[in-house]
């Protein structure tokens, strides 16, 4: 039993030469010196190895660690460090800096984190317990099933020819789960809070769709791998540009990213269906947009810029175009959290307003843009 | 609080084998609830804008207490806003911390003897204290250094070092004993009065409008003061009467209600003044009515029927004055004031006298 699940798993492993191979120190005519590979150190080893086979596993390997839960860890520290920075930078402060002088206060978030860590968690009278404590674990569900379906290259867990419209159903799932932190919550502002998420999760989701079906339609296909074959020499953004606009601001109304920062604005609700937690478990929360924009990002990147095509790098095997993916989805993100400094926000009726209106007549266009596009692929003139 | 929280929080942060991570932690993340009560709030704006930066220690100013481990307590607390202070204090997960700036919640600085100040150390345990009217930016980022020290080493650490002197002999008294600074000056008048009379005016709509009022007020006594300002002197008994004559002139809503205190001649005068927004040529115009009520005996009709407008200054004259307005359903609750502070604008109030004790 545990032999044959070895083999399923070394079967379909991932391969990284750096740590799964020989790496060759010098080779002279009749000596090779070596380092032995990392993985086979525990090749013999009972349970040990099933448990190295297991992580190295490409499902596995592709929600625990890249493009899934660490890739997520890093890229959130990361771009909270980076928004803190950036806004301090443009309005000539220097931000986070005297946590760790020499590179920039870099660890901040991890300051921050070990503080939310060890406080207090605090469950208010009026709050229905269980939800209020559940929710904010349950929302690791809707973050982390679309990484089985949102294909690193060659590191993926489920390859069905269904994985974008499987990727956005689940990731349309979030704004559910915010509004019954919002409930579970039961108090005036999060209720407020999770309120205007609703609204504006009615302004901008049906836009998202129309501009990733928009790319669909153009690819002929809805598979994640080979709609970035497709763009192998052409990116999707020069294709139908139109599509990336209303997609790209439809991220940012759907993450709550500035000018967008509704359903949180911590001047107006502060901080809306969130304000009620404490401690770690707000941490949790407050990450929820985070880890959207990371799952939006990658979506992008995978329907406009080429996903993880880019030059391969031999040490790195299959994270190459993990690594690929992984640093178009933080370039996105930095733009996206670099708002912040010069936008200022909408109110919830103007956002409504440009979802419905403007932004609809976009997603309009990108969706004929596609169409037309689409049957010329058809045809094969493209 | 009788058990020393301060102690508390710092014991929690450095108990454990992860203590090390607790304090790194603490220290490097002191996020401020915002909790602007008065003028030295800006000089924490100060702080943490560009010029002086306090997000370079990893202090970031944020919305709300839940999420957050440090109140800045920023100068004066009255006594109303301290029920506050206390309800972010205790809604704040521990372990939180305190810093107060500015003279104003050490003694309470230039409004001690106020009718409506507190100590804010009295309601909530205080980490540093930054005295200073205001304090400066730098003053306040020392704080949070010495509280990051303190969150590190345990103890707590004044950064300032005063010299010594011997007070007793600077000042001349001995310990313990009571004194009082000299009286003011003070001149009172036997009969104070409030003159307000009649001015002559060229004003043709004003004397137009003043005979129109005069028609239907006969009772009353009514003339311009200056060009767009009329005065109208009655009896308490036709105060409604003549807001209602007013209202129906189209004068819509009121500018202010006042009450003057006449303690030597036992009465207030109650002053309302209303103007127009709906008629055009009424709206430069202010029309003041006055009548007067015993001191004894404060009671006078709400006009809260006319003008709905007219509750909130109804309710503040009579927290500051105690003249009970007839008719307003919400007269009585304490709408400014916290509920112990009673009619603190009558000219009787007693206000805490100014002494001094030297203590060892
Ligand atoms: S100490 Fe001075 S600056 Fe600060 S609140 Fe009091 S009066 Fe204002």
């Amino acid at each position: 039993m545990l032999s044959y699940l070895l083999e399923m798993f070394r079967q379909n492993s991932v391969g990284i030469p750096l740590i799964t191979r020989k790496v060759v120190l010098y080779h002279t005519a009749n000596k090779i010196a070596y380092i032995p590979p990392l993985t086979s150190l525990f090749a013999k080893i009972p349970i040990l190895n099933l448990i190295v086979a297991l992580i190295f596993w490409k499902p596995f390997f592709a929600v625990l660690f890249a493009p899934g839960l660490v890739c997520i860890l890093i890229a959130i520290l990361f771009i909270i460090w980076f928004e803190r920075k950036v806004t301090a930078r443009v309005q000539w402060r220097y931000g986070p800096l005297e946590v760790s002088r020499n590179v920039g206060g870099i660890i901040q978030p991890m300051a921050d984190g070990m503080r939310y860590f060890f406080q207090e968690v605090i469950v208010h009278r009026e709050a229905h317990k269980p939800y209020f404590l559940q929710f904010p674990l349950i929302t690791f569900l809707p973050v982390l099933l679309p990484i089985l379906v949102i294909p690193a290259g060659t590191i993926y867990a489920i390859n069905t020819p269904y994985s974008i419209l499987v990727a956005i159903a689940l990731i349309s799932l979030i704004p559910m789960i915010i509004v019954a932190i919002g409930w579970a919550s039961n108090s005036k502002y999060a209720y407020v809070g999770s309120l205007r998420e609703a609204m504006m999760y009615f302004s901008y989701e049906i836009v998202l769709m129309i501009a990733a079906m928009s790319m669909v339609i153009i690819y002929g296909s809805a598979n994640a791998i080979e709609i970035v074959k497709e763009q192998s020499t052409i990116p999707g953004i020069l294709l139908n540009p139109f599509a990336a606009l209303a997609f790209f601001v439809a991220i940012a109304m759907a993450t709550s990213r500035f000018p967008f920062e509704i359903p949180e604005a911590d001047q107006e609700v502060v901080f809306g269906p969130f304000i009620e937690y404490t401690g770690i478990i707000f941490g949790v929360v407050m990450t929820l947009a985070y880890e959207k924009l990371y799952l939006l990002c990658m979506l992008f990147s995978i329907l406009f810029l080429g996903g993880w095509n880019g030059p391969f790098i031999p040490p790195l095997g299959d994270l190459s175009p993990a690594l690929w993916l992984f640093l178009k989805t933080i370039g996105l993100m930095m733009i996206f959290v670099f708002f912040r400094t010069f936008y200022a926000r909408y109110r919830l009726d103007q956002a409504l307003k440009i979802g419905w209106s403007k932004l609809m007549a976009l997603a309009m266009v990108a969706l004929i843009t596609g169409l037309g596009l689409g049957a010329v692929n058809v045809m094969g003139w493209l | 609080m009788k058990k020393d929280v301060n102690a508390e929080n710092i014991e929690f942060l450095s108990s454990g084998l992860i203590a090390p991570i607790k304090k790194w932690g603490a220290k490097w993340s002191l996020w401020a609830v915002h909790l602007v009560t008065s003028c030295c709030g800006v000089e924490l704006a100060h702080a943490y804008a560009s010029g002086y930066d306090a997000e370079r220690w990893g202090s970031l100013n944020f919305g709300m207490m839940r999420q957050t481990n440090l109140i800045i307590v920023e100068g004066t607390i009255t006594k109303k806003m301290a029920r506050a202070l206390r309800i972010t204090w205790e809604q704040m997960p521990d372990p939180k911390f305190v810093i107060l700036i500015g003279a104003c919640g050490i003694e309470g600085g230039l409004f001690w003897n106020s009718y409506h100040i507190t100590r804010p150390w009295k309601i909530i345990p205080i980490d540093y204290f930054v005295p200073g009217c205001p304090p400066t930016p730098e003053g306040l980022i020392s704080a949070i250094r010495a509280l990051q020290k303190k969150i590190e080493s345990g103890e707590a650490k004044t950064t300032a070092k005063f010299r010594e002197t011997d007070l007793a002999k600077l000042l001349g008294t001995e310990v313990g004993k009571e004194r009082k600074p000299p009286k003011p000056p003070l001149k009172i008048a036997e009969k104070p009065e409030i003159k307000i009379e009649p001015k002559e005016v060229e004003w043709e709509f004003g004397k137009k409008l003043i005979e129109e009022l005069k028609n239907k007020m006969p009772f009353a006594e009514i003339f311009a003061i200056d060009i767009n300002r009329i005065y109208i002197k009655t009896e308490s008994k036709f105060y409604e009467k003549v807001a209602e004559l007013l209202e129906s002139e189209g004068f819509d809503h009121v500018k202010s209600l006042n009450v003057i205190d006449l303690p030597h001649e036992n009465k207030f005068v109650v002053e309302c003044s209303v103007s127009s927004y709906s008629v055009e040529e009424l709206m430069p115009v202010i029309v003041t009515f006055s009548v007067e009520i015993p001191r004894d005996k404060p009671r006078i009709p709400s006009l809260i029927r006319f003008w709905p407008s007219i509750d909130y200054q109804e309710r503040e004259m009579h927290d500051f004055f105690g003249v009970w307005f007839e008719g307003n359903p919400w007269m009585g609750n304490k709408f400014l004031l916290a509920p112990e502070v009673e009619t603190p604008l009558r000219k009787d109030f007693k206000l805490e006298e100014p002494s001094y004790v030297l203590e060892r």
